[in-house]
């Protein structure tokens, strides 16, 4: 359980740290580079910097929303 | 208290950047506007990764555990004895 537990922890570390990696890059970087490098073969269009950081936080929140809502009828149906 | 007074003071300096960068326009404006969302998802990975590292570096004592298993099985034990003496003593 332990080492399950230390494996969990070690792949959230690493996909966040390549999460900030490749979107540093990406916004802040990749702008200086010039538009035909080949650098820009690796990475979407600017837009897709906007419209999937929002859509994974609107996916998220719809998550949260039905998890709470579940849990509240969950619990008044033990009160019942 | 100071936390917040922290947190605010970062998040005014921050907002303070943005808007002094989209008035210069030193970077082209549909880069400025990505910032925000930058900063957002940069707090995401942030608090991903505090996570992933108390997950990692999660306090967990064996030895301990150990110890106290024995304890319950001695006083479980002791229990049993002491009821059997009220029974039959």
């Amino acid at each position: 359980m332990e080492l399950a537990d230390r494996i969990v922890g070690f792949l959230l570390s690493f996909i966040s740290l390549s999460t900030f990696t490749y979107y540093t890059f990406w916004v802040i970087i990749l702008p200086f580079v010039d538009s035909d490098h080949f650098i820009h073969q690796y990475f979407l269009p600017q837009e897709y910097a906007i419209f999937i950081p929002v859509f994974a936080g609107v996916v998220l929140l719809c998550f949260l929303c039905i998890f709470i809502g579940f849990v509240i009828l969950k619990s008044k149906k033990k009160k019942a | 208290m100071k936390h917040v007074v922290k947190i605010l003071t970062l998040l005014v300096a921050i907002t303070a950047l943005w808007f002094g960068l989209l008035q210069t326009s030193v970077i082209p404006r549909s880069h400025t506007w990505l910032l925000p969302i930058y900063f957002i998802v940069s707090l995401g990975c942030y608090g991903l990764l505090m996570v992933g590292i108390g997950l990692m570096y999660f306090p967990t004592c064996p030895q301990e555990a150990l110890l106290l298993q024995q304890d319950l099985k001695h006083s479980q034990f002791q229990t049993q004895c002491r009821h059997w003496e009220g029974n039959f003593g």
